[in-house]
């Protein structure tokens, strides 16, 4: 496959990373409130 | 099979946040003991909760040094016992079983947070290391009074 033949994802890849963020901010923010309550 | 460049690194990336997840939860599950009590299954009559110990006597009873265990009803619309008092850095076994419908055991701003389900027995262990005055609240709607339903326990 020629490089020329490759779809850009560029856009898929900031959707993708804006989700991983908002996952990672939730997981953050749960675990340190489940620390600092126990 | 052929993956784009950046395909490849949010994969990377996705995968490696599952690996930390399941790694921090994993270490307090199995070396630190924080994981969802399961571990003691006890079953009751909720027909009979008055008359089978140690439901027959609620209250809180001294277990050890600073350590503590509440046997309590959750009935429609309370708590039994009423009001609870330990010194501060009280450790608490709660024992919890309701008389009737499904309630819930809340203690506000702590992790304390119970189902409490008819013929089933909730465990739940607390250390109580700042003073105040903890509110228990029912947190699962179990019918009009529901909003009354509440006690506090008191840390000095």
């Amino acid at each position: 496959m020629h490089k020329k033949d490759e779809p850009s994802l560029k856009g898929t890849f900031v959707s993708v990373l804006l989700l991983g963020a908002f996952i990672l901010v939730s997981w953050l923010g749960i675990f340190f409130l489940f620390m600092a309550r126990n | 099979m052929h993956l784009h460049r950046l395909e490849k690194i949010w994969l990377s990336i996705g995968i490696g946040m599952l690996a930390v997840f399941l790694i921090v939860i994993g270490t307090m599950a199995f070396s630190m003991g924080i994981k969802p009590p399961s571990e003691h299954h006890h079953t009751i009559d909720p027909t009979k909760v008055s008359e089978t110990a140690p439901f027959d006597q609620p209250g809180l009873r001294q277990t050890g040094d600073n350590r503590y265990e509440a046997v309590m009803v959750a009935y429609a619309f309370g708590f039994e016992p009423e009001k609870m008092e330990v010194p501060v850095g009280a450790t608490i076994d709660f024992t919890v079983t309701s008389s009737d419908v499904v309630h819930g055991f809340y203690v506000v701003g702590t992790n304390i947070n119970l189902m409490v389900v008819p013929g089933e027995i909730s465990h739940l262990s607390h250390t109580f290391d700042k003073p105040g005055e903890y509110l228990i609240l029912c947190n699962e709607y179990c019918g009009t009074g529901h909003e009354y339903m509440a006690t506090t326990i008191v840390v000095k």
